[in-house]
């Protein structure tokens, strides 16, 4: 009786998968026809229909035998855009925690215990975690992007604007009217670095605690036996970085996966345009600011369906990261919560 | 003299990023302070009795409080608590004591440690595709945005955390005491009930508490399934406010009273997620010192 | 713990008695942000009058509403663009749907620049040009030409977009095409449109507040929220080359001009660019979007109560309207109204006008 209650709770577990794959994938489906893999490597989203005169490769208005020749182009719907956005942002977040992270969880393992302040710090961190995405999201509207609009990025314009080479940072290039222009990017604050600075303070914790708790769980022997040899504070700890590798892969990888879905706090900030630009400083879109942005509202039945596209490629990258993640940090106690 | 040098070098190397990783660890601990700081400044100076108690009242430079959205955040979770705590320990037992199904269990831990990584927007878009348009089709739309379907969401997120937290809970119960009782003749269901639930039963609560925090704070899987709402509600087949849907629109809005509304909402989830978190760690603490003694 | 847990307990019992029950209605709307501050006033006026009248509008954006009247998840919608014929297709033809103005509004182009002594002049090609991205900055000597004598900066321009459905982007998107043929071809119009750069906010709320929070910026949204949330707004000039601001009066005018043609219960009108040399270029009806025959609403009393509200707001919400910056109909428009609301019925009965 006992028996069958809990194997029917655990197979709701694996139904809850299954439905999150089967569901998705049938309501994407009119999109995953239509566009097929070149969903992924399309640019183009846009809803509406444009009709213009077509232009030759000069640049310069066709002419038919009556007059100006049209194009009509049809609505598009590429996922490029918010795939580029997903991808920097995490990488970039990735880059600013994971060397915090590293040397917080060392912290906490080698010095911390010794201080008596490990478990005030482990509740810091691990409240940290416990705190919603919307508060990061309030904090870095009207904290973080105001500093940045207002002193980081003007001065970071001053001093790297006359560098050679990167020009790039600070200029974008618009193709208007078969003509590509390029102006300033308006610092506002509301862009991809601040989007990718929001997602490493959200996924520090989690980092941080799976990387305390693999790092915790290499033999002492391993710590000792380097010390004795005479090596440094600093030696052994690579020591054991190097011993516990791979479980700290599997720490960066679930961080990898929180930024990737991580979503309210930035469509809060990340300025929310659809478009792929070289600079860290133009507003950009993820995959999941883009579902929180527009599923609600999308009426039209192929926008619905590639917004579906959308959800399911995010799904299918996030289960990935975390299978990887969770067979590198094999046997770890759960880290569920967090 | 070249050797001592490298050591020095190799001392100071040391030393250095010693110093590194004590700065990192201050460097996050400042972060968080510096967010829930700065929530806590502000949100206290909106804070007031009627953020607690009036609800919305349509005019911008009033805007009222929060009444509704509390109250909605209390049901949403309860309700998703009804559904996932069941569910989740049940799940979180087979894992357990059924070692002997290993083949069903191994793969099912798998995917609930998996499930814990699902976006939460995704989430929200699965209830919407399974809890809203097929419901409001079957009951001819009087049911469509509702807050079991935001409840419904919750539970998903909710599930697979109480079920590996309640596996890792009776793991810790040492397998003497199951043996004991099966030995005494109890049947297993007794053994599980009797003697294995009670002596997790500290962990469990405290696993489901931190999912219950956990969800509370959820945003984006209630954006396309309980919608939120602007009235005071305890039906959940309605649309269904939530404070941080509240704070979402407040926050992302222009209006200054209600962005006011939308620090002080916040500081309200805060408090309330902080003094969970902080409870149930006192709590889980001292009974880790009771059993030891 | 003694003392705790019976505080505990009648504090729960509080919080639990203060929820309101009785038969009251409640009804649910869903749409247009634009005219979402009026509705939301008619709303709390209505109730007033009718405490048992619960009415929830949510404002999500024009195709929101849209979508949500179509899959039947709300008892109306609201939308500032007209449904469209594929629109009216899918919610089961002409004959199926009523679709009615309520308010004029007009679509500001709102900015942020700090320290100017003059409000500013612009014209739709000059917008089109700085959503284009060809004008970058705010001292571009085409702005300066339309405005001699105000100091302009030199700063960056951030134009702000909705990303959501909107009727207010269709409003918007439909007169800077009009007047710019680049504009047409780049951008192209409707209620999602890909802008070549700039900011994104949700809603008209999330536009104005990314007006607020940057400086150099220009967005589009409409006029009360300019005004509630004291932006600035530029006067723009209009088909007869006058440069007009934004008023009662100025919107009032385009929409005279606009809406010879409603007939029928789908009723629509384009009120931008209209002649006149005190009109509001700009300008825009906003529509409430039903089923003629209400089926989406289940009860017969919620049906009556739910064409009541809209009776009261055609026939006594006029006066807010204007207090809200919102253009009140003419009395033409008025009758087209009343007509096209004398053709709904529920489960086949007809609904009486008035309460």
């Amino acid at each position: 009786m006992l028996r069958w209650a809990c194997r029917l709770s655990g197979l709701v577990i694996a139904a809850m998968l299954a439905a999150l794959i089967l569901v998705l994938a049938n309501s994407a489906l009119p999109a995953i026809r239509k566009f097929g893999a070149g969903f992924i490597t399309s640019s183009e989203w846009r809803v509406n229909e444009i009709e213009r005169p077509l232009r030759g490769p000069d640049g310069k208005v066709v002419m038919g035998e009556d007059g100006v020749v049209m194009e009509i182009l049809p609505p598009a719907f590429g996922a490029l855009p918010v795939i580029y956005g997903t991808a920097a942002t995490s990488l970039i977040a990735l880059v600013v925690a994971v060397p915090l992270s590293l040397g917080a969880a060392l912290f906490l393992v080698r010095v911390a215990p010794r201080l008596r302040i490990a478990g005030p710090v482990s509740f810091l961190v691990e409240f940290l975690a416990a705190i919603p995405s919307l508060a990061f999201g309030v904090w870095g509207l009207f904290v973080l992007a105001p500093m940045f609009q207002n002193s980081v990025a003007p001065l970071l314009r001053r001093i790297l604007e006359p560098v050679p080479g990167l020009h790039w940072l600070f200029f974008e290039k618009i193709t208007v009217a078969g003509r590509i222009i390029e102006r300033p990017i308006p610092l506002n604050g509301r862009d991809l670095l601040t989007g990718s600075l929001i997602l490493a303070v959200m996924i520090l914790p989690i980092i941080t605690s799976v990387s305390r708790d693999v790092l915790r769980s290499v033999p002492r022997i391993q710590i000792e036996g380097t010390l004795a040899l005479g090596a440094t504070w600093w030696q052994s700890c690579v020591a054991m970085l190097r011993y516990a590798r791979s479980g700290l892969l599997g720490a960066v990888l679930l961080g990898l996966a929180r930024a990737a879905g991580e979503t309210m706090a930035v469509t809060m900030v990340i300025g929310n345009n659809n478009q792929i630009s070289a600079s860290p400083f133009a507003p950009a879109q993820t995959m999941a600011s883009l579902l929180a942005n527009e599923f609600g509202e999308a009426t039209d039945g192929m926008h619905r369906a590639a917004l579906l596209y959308v959800a399911l490629i995010l799904l299918v990258m996030s289960l990935a990261f975390n299978v990887v993640a969770r067979k590198l940090v094999v046997g770890r106690p759960s880290h569920a919560v967090h | 003299m070249s050797l001592s040098f490298k050591e020095s070098r190799r001392r100071t190397a040391s030393a250095f990023m010693y110093a590194l990783c004590a700065a990192s660890t201050l460097a996050i601990v400042t972060v968080l302070l510096m967010v829930a700081g700065y929530l806590a400044w502000i949100g206290a100076s909106s804070l007031s009795w009627n953020l607690l108690t009036t609800v919305p009242t349509g005019d911008v430079a009033n805007p009222g409080g929060m009444r509704h959205a509390i109250d909605g955040t209390i049901v949403l979770v309860l309700l998703a608590a009804m559904l996932g705590v069941p569910l989740g320990v049940l799940a979180g037992i087979y894992l357990s004591e059924y070692p002997e199904e290993a083949r069903l269990t191994g793969p099912l831990r798998f995917i609930a440690d998996v499930l814990t990584g699902v976006p939460s927007i995704v989430v929200g878009i699965l209830g919407y595709e399974l809890l809203v348009v097929p419901v409001s089709r079957l009951t001819e739309n009087s049911i469509s945005f509702s807050g079991f379907a935001g409840a419904g969401a919750l539970a998903f997120i909710m599930i697979p955390i109480v079920a590996r937290t309640t596996e890792e809970m009776l793991r810790l119960v040492p397998r003497s005491y199951r043996e004991g009782s099966l030995a005494l003749g109890a049947t297993r269901s007794q053994t599980i009930f009797r003697v294995v639930l009670p002596g997790a039963f500290g962990g469990i609560t405290t696993g489901i508490v931190l999912a219950m925090g956990r969800i509370a704070g959820e945003t984006a899987p209630l954006l396309f399934t309980a919608l939120g709402s602007r009235l005071l509600t305890h039906d959940p087949r309605q649309p269904f406010p939530s404070l941080t849907l509240q704070i979402y629109t407040y926050a992302t809005g222009p209006y200054p009273e209600q962005r006011r509304l939308a620090w002080a909402g916040m500081l309200v989830l805060l408090a309330l997620l902080f003094v969970l978190n902080l409870a149930v760690r006192i709590v889980a603490a001292r009974q880790a010192r009771g059993r030891l003694h | 713990m003694g003392v705790i847990r019976p505080a505990l307990i009648s504090a729960l019992a509080a919080w639990c008695g203060a929820t309101a029950l009785a038969s009251e209605v409640r009804l649910s709307g869903a749409g247009a942000t634009f005219p979402a501050p009026l509705y939301t006033r008619w709303v709390s006026e209505y109730q007033r009058e009718h405490p048992d009248v619960k009415i929830d509008y949510r404002s999500i954006g024009s195709g929101g509403g849209v979508k949500a009247i179509t899959d039947k998840t709300v008892a109306f919608g609201a939308s500032d663009a007209p449904l469209t014929e594929k629109e009216i297709a899918a919610m089961g033809g002409t004959d199926a749907v009523v679709q009615f103005p309520t308010v004029l509004g007009a679509v500001v182009a709102a900015y942020n620049v700090p320290g100017l002594n003059k409000p500013l002049q612009l014209t739709g090609a000059v917008l089109a040009d700085m959503y284009l991205g060809r004008i970058s900055s705010w001292d571009d000597p085409r702005i300066k030409e339309l405005n001699p004598g105000v100091a302009l900066p030199a700063l960056a321009v951030t134009p702000a977009f909705r990303t959501d459905g909107s009727g207010t982007t269709y409003v918007f998107t439909n007169f800077l095409a009009e007047q710019s043929a680049d504009f047409k071809g780049e951008v192209g119009t409707g209620k999602q449109v890909k802008w070549p750069l700039g900011q994104g906010g949700k809603g008209n709320e999330g536009v104005a507040a990314v007006i607020q929070q940057t400086a150099g910026s220009i967005g589009y949204i409409e006029h009360n929220y300019a005004v509630a949330n004291k932006i600035a707004s530029a006067a723009v000039q209009n088909k007869a080359g006058k440069f007009v601001s934004a008023t009662v009066e100025s919107v009032s005018l385009a929409g005279e001009g606009a809406a010879t043609g409603m007939k029928g219960t789908v009723l629509r009108a384009d009120a931008w660019n209209q002649p006149g040399e005190k009109a509001y270029p700009i300008s825009a009806f906003t529509y409430v979007i039903l089923y003629r025959n209400l089926d989406n609403i289940k009860a017969g009393a919620d049906a009556r109560a739910l064409m009541a509200f809209w009776w009261w707001c055609i026939e006594s919400g006029g006066k807010y309207a204007t207090e809200m910056e919102y253009a009140p109909l003419s009395p033409s428009v008025r009758d087209a109204v009343a007509k096209a609301l004398g053709q709904i019925t529920h489960a086949g009965n007809p609904i009486p006008a008035g309460r």
